[in-house]
Parts: structure tokens; C-alpha cells; sequence
């Protein structure tokens, strides 16, 4: 990316003045995210109160099976009691996400943008818990949020970021590949852009910017990596963009598996089979919330 | 007398919300230790109709009483085989995985071509190795001929299916399939590839026949093995769980060797080789899993 890209970008971001969709409540449940030692149950409760459709879906979520609890629970507060604050927060966090795009409004299908989000952050923690790291709430956190870029691409750039999607599907190319070559830039820097006008804490924002070139990461390489591998497994599974990647993955070759092995040792151990089968597990379980969320399942376009 | 039928435990539901009996979630592990098969929670309700079938016959009294016999010596590999083929039976017909013919027309064959642009010979060899009665080496012949005037165009594919089974491998030769074997196939291939041998029977077409060599072969055989090289794809689904981990590595690795370089080794698609082979590299495609052996220009060997 160019110097002039970089300042363009800068520019079309402090335009957004706010984001059209964005529930009120993202924002300070960020701010909350970043400091979780000093949340109440309260505070929480108080600031989920102003959005009713967000309190409503998230009760609807805690009682998915991807979540932990049989039942939905009667309130955020039973919520919190059940599952504990950052899980609520993180599934609040995920409610908030999948209100972002509107139905026929945007260039991506909100409910694939949201089913690859989802899909990514629960891979990110179950990852995270199987390599024994210390967050998995951040992990899931950044596997959530890591293609944000994406809503800044259709709001700042519809028409380009639209050439790009169509490339990539009609080409069966990596989306960021296409947005490259459309744009020269992807939503990998329209998304830092936007955490730094968030002031995203560093981890999440290093996530966002580097998350498909895990080597330029100067800040948080393992977390970043992680995210990387998720991503990838996820557009493997069925939790793409809805199209076929004419690809072949090679994990364990990545960059970003090196990364992760130097930090944990447990990676070695990591049935990678095993774990791609439990993930299509959760894949059906992803799709049924998306279809509950979203009214109907997407449909994946082969080309 | 009661049967476990009637003793029978949670069942888990193909699409519900009912607790399921931990037990089986137990057992699920234990077959993917022994054998590498993996029963996805969404079809955790096979295993448990395995299970059941199996109880009814033993008149085990309990998933707990079947628990004990599939891991107490000295029955425990005698039953553990007979789970095995209770949970597989049914599983084969035409176009099982659509994922897998995906990525090998749409990703396998353009790499596979391209790298071999420079070679004389333009051929293509393809080994469904335990190819039961036919159902796999046909579904790749027709999607091969899809390809040939196409992606394949002045290339040869040559085709060889083997089986331990005289009598399947004879079946395999007829190629005459019912509904069931032909409930995943679609139209287009049935009036292109097929013709009626009845009105519940379809019979694959000579053009399609042409391309296999069908014959019989021990996997275990060692001296055989050695003289099936050459080959740049090989199947093997759901033939592997049958072997013990020594014969299991073994079978394995002489698939290694028998792949060109660059080649590919596809299990069934719930099937892992569980690490028991650390030169293949495991490659995933969109909704596929593969063992790839690298080419020489990858730098990965």
C-alpha cells in the first residue's frame, strides 16, 4: 500500500461519521472488553437495557448449544450468572456485529459477513484453549472482529470493494487477493483505520491490520497468528464468504504455525484432523444461529 | 427377555436437542483412537443405531454392559470390527463427496497439469485402492471424461481399482447400480454415463468402463505393493479402519511411495491417518481434507 492510499483511507474513515448500523451499545461494550477488571454486572445490564433487539438476540445466543447453556436464560443478569461477564460481553459483542451489515443494503451478505465472524472467533477459542493460552475471551474477541475492515470497504468504497468481491468470485480468489488487486489496498488497512479512530486497543487493532500478513506483525504475533489460522480453516469449513476458494492449505506450513509452535509447545500435540472434524461440529450449530438470527440459511455459490 | 432395545439409552436425535447419552460420545473417541473414523455430533445417531444393532445381537443389557465388551479383552477387536462395519455399512455409492471431486477438478487437476506440462507422456494415473463394488473408480472415470475435453484435453487417464474381494471386484466390473447406490447421483451424469438395464437398474456405459482396470489385491501384500508406482492420485476410503496401527502405517506407507511426487492421498471423509505418517502433508480444500506428497519444486520435502 502507497503513502496516498494510506492518507486517502484516513480520510474516507474520519468521513464515516458514524457507522449507519452500528448498535449505540459497540462501542462503550469495547471500551468494557478492554477493561474488564473493573465491569460490574450492573453496567452491563444497564447499557445492554437501550437496545432491546440486541438484549433479546443475545439471550437467544447464550441459549445455543455453541454457547453452554440448555436453555435461554431469562435475563442478561441470569446470563451473566450462568456463563460469567466476558462470555456475555463477547456474545453481546457478537449480537452488535451481526446488526452492522442490514439485509439489502450492502455489497456483502450481512449473514455471511456475520457467519464467517462467528465461525472465526469460536475456531480462535477453541484454538486458544486447546494450546492452553491465557485469553481465550480476547481470543474470540479478535476472531470476531478481524474482517471489520469489511464494513468500512462497502460504506467508503462500494464501488471498487464491489469489483473486488466479484473478482474473487468469479476467479475463486482470496477476497483480500482480489480487493489487492481492484483497490491496492484491502480491508485489512480500511479496518486498522477504523480501530485507530476507535482507539481499539493495540492487540485487536495489530490483528486487524496484519491478520493475512501475520509476519508484519510487530505487537502481538501470536494472537495475530492465531486469527490467521483460524480465518483460514474457517474459509475451509464452509464458514467462507460464500464462494468457492479454489485454494489449497497447507497449515502447518504457514508462517503463522511456526509463530504459534514458538510460543506454544502444546501445537505439536493439536490432532489438526480431529480439530477440523469437531469444528464441523460447530459449523451446523453456526449455521442454525445464523438461519435463526438471519431468517434463512446462505446458500454457498460454487463456481 | 428384555432387549437393550428396550433398555435403550439417550439416543442422540439426527436434528434435536435431547441430552445424549455420554457414553456414546465415549465410545465415538474410542472408535476414532482404534480406527480413525470420526462421527460428527450431527451423526452421532448412526453411531448410536451401530450400537444398538450390536446390543440387540449381544443381548447386552446395557450401553454400559456394551461399553465393557468393546474394551475388555479378549472380545474387544472382534466387536470393535463388527461396530466398525455396522457404522460404515450403507455408506458407499456413486458421488459420495461432492467436496472431494471439487477440489480434485477444481484445484488438484489444474496444479497436477501444470506442473506436468514439460512431460512427454501426458497421462494420469488414479488408484482406488479397496474399491468395493465399483461405485468410486465410476465416479471418478465420469468426472475425468468431464474434464476431457476440457482441462484434460490430449491427456490419457488411466484408472485401476483394486479390491481384496473377488466377488466385489466382480460386481464392480458388471457396473450395474439401484437407487441406493445411485441416490447422489445426478440426472445429467445418469442420461450421460448410464444406460437402463431395467426399470429400477442402470448399467455405466462402455465409454466409462474403458477407462478402469479393475482387479484383485491384498493392501497387506508387500510384494504387490512395491509394483504399483506411478500413480499421481489414490482413494482409500474407509478400507484403512480395518487394520491394526502396525499394518495401518505399513499400507500407508507404501501408498507414500507409490504416489509420483506432487500426488495425492484421499482417505474417506470422516477418516484421519492420525499421524501415522509424518512425510505426507495434510492440505485442506473447501470442505475437503487431503495427504499431499510434495512436488519437487515446493521445497517442501
Amino acid at each position: 500500500m502507497t503513502n496516498s492510499h494510506d492518507s486517502m483511507i484516513r480520510e474516507r474513515v474520519q468521513q464515516i461519521e458514524t457507522m449507519p448500523a452500528i448498535p449505540a451499545v459497540f462501542l462503550p461494550l469495547l471500551k468494557l472488553l478492554g477493561n474488564s477488571d473493573e465491569v460490574d454486572v450492573d453496567e452491563v445490564a444497564r447499557l445492554v437495557s437501550y437496545d432491546g433487539s440486541i438484549a433479546a438476540q443475545c439471550l437467544r445466543m447464550a441459549g445455543s448449544p455453541l454457547f453452554g447453556l440448555a436453555q435461554p436464560p431469562k435475563s442478561i443478569k441470569a446470563a451473566v450468572i450462568s456463563l460469567g461477564l466476558r462470555r456475555v460481553e463477547t456474545i453481546l459483542l457478537t449480537c452488535c456485529l451481526g446488526q452492522a451489515l442490514p439485509a439489502g443494503k450492502w455489497l456483502l451478505d450481512p449473514s455471511v459477513f456475520w457467519r464467517h465472524s462467528l465461525g472465526c472467533a469460536l475456531v480462535c477459542q477453541k484454538l486458544s484453549e486447546k494450546l492452553g493460552a491465557s485469553d481465550h475471551e480476547k481470543a474470540y474477541t479478535a476472531g470476531l472482529l478481524h474482517d471489520i475492515g469489511f464494513i468500512v470497504s462497502c460504506v467508503a468504497f462500494p464501488k471498487d470493494f464491489g469489483r473486488a468481491l466479484e473478482d474473487a468470485c468469479n476467479d475463486g480468489i482470496p477476497l483480500h487477493e482480489a480487493e489487492f488487486a481492484t483497490m491496492g489496498f484491502t480491508h485489512c488497512e480500511t479496518g486498522f483505520a477504523l480501530s485507530q479512530k476507535w482507539t481499539l486497543a493495540s492487540d485487536l487493532s495489530d490483528v486487524i491490520a496484519h491478520h493475512h500478513a501475520v509476519e508484519q506483525s510487530a505487537n502481538t504475533p501470536p494472537l495475530v497468528a492465531l486469527v490467521h489460522l483460524g480465518d483460514l480453516l474457517c474459509r475451509m469449513r464452509d464458514l467462507g464468504y460464500g464462494y468457492y476458494e479454489r485454494q489449497k492449505v497447507d497449515l502447518v506450513c504457514d508462517p503463522a504455525w511456526e509463530i504459534l509452535l514458538r510460543e506454544y509447545h502444546d501445537l505439536r500435540d493439536v490432532d489438526l484432523v480431529r480439530f477440523t472434524f469437531e469444528l464441523d461440529d460447530a459449523v451446523e450449530e453456526i449455521h442454525a444461529l445464523v438461519a435463526s438470527v438471519f431468517g434463512t440459511a446462505p446458500s454457498i455459490s460454487r463456481n | 427377555m428384555t432387549t437393550a432395545s428396550q433398555l435403550s439409552p439417550a439416543r442422540p436425535a439426527a436434528k434435536g436437542s435431547a441430552p445424549v447419552d455420554p457414553l456414546y460420545r465415549q465410545i465415538r473417541d474410542l472408535v476414532y483412537k482404534v480406527s480413525g473414523i470420526y462421527k460428527a455430533e450431527e451423526k452421532l445417531y448412526l453411531l448410536a443405531d451401530g450400537c444398538t444393532r450390536r446390543m440387540n445381537l449381544l443381548q447386552a443389557r446395557s450401553l454400559r454392559d456394551y461399553w465393557d465388551r468393546l474394551t475388555a479383552a479378549p472380545y474387544r477387536d472382534v466387536e470393535m470390527r463388527e461396530l466398525l462395519n455396522e457404522i460404515t455399512i450403507g455408506e458407499t455409492c456413486l458421488f459420495r463427496s461432492q467436496p472431494q471431486l471439487d477440489a480434485l477438478r477444481k484445484v488438484i487437476l489444474p496444479e497436477l497439469l501444470a506442473e506436468r506440462t514439460r512431460q512427454i507422456t501426458k497421462r494420469l494415473r488414479i488408484w482406488s485402492a479397496g474399491c468395493s463394488t465399483g461405485e468410486e473408480p465410476y465416479t471418478l472415470a465420469m468426472n475425468m471424461l468431464e474434464e476431457n475435453e476440457k482441462l484434460l484435453k490430449g491427456w490419457t487417464v488411466e484408472i485401476l481399482a483394486t479390491d481384496l474381494n473377488d466377488r466385489s471386484v466382480e460386481t464392480a466390473k458388471a457396473g450395474i447400480y439401484g437407487g441406493y447406490a445411485l441416490r447422489s447421483t445426478i440426472d445429467y451424469f445418469k442420461r450421460k454415463y448410464f444406460s437402463a438395464v431395467d426399470d429400477k437398474k442402470l448399467e455405466v456405459r462402455p465409454e466409462v468402463k474403458k477407462l478402469i482396470t479393475f482387479s484383485r489385491l491384498n493392501l497387506q501384500d508387500d510384494s504387490k505393493m512395491l509394483f504399483m508406482k506411478g500413480m499421481d492420485l489414490i482413494f482409500c476410503c474407509n478400507v484403512l479402519i480395518y487394520f491394526d496401527a502396525t499394518s495401518k502405517s505399513k499400507v500407508i506407507n507404501h501408498f507414500f511411495s507409490n504416489l509420483n511426487f506432487g500426488g495425492y492421498f484421499f482417505l474417506g471423509t470422516s477418516e484421519s491417518l492420525m499421524n501415522l505418517n509424518d512425510k505426507f502433508h495434510l492440505v485442506h480444500f473447501p470442505g475437503a481434507i487431503s495427504y499431499w506428497k510434495p512436488s519437487l519444486s515446493s521445497g517442501k520435502l
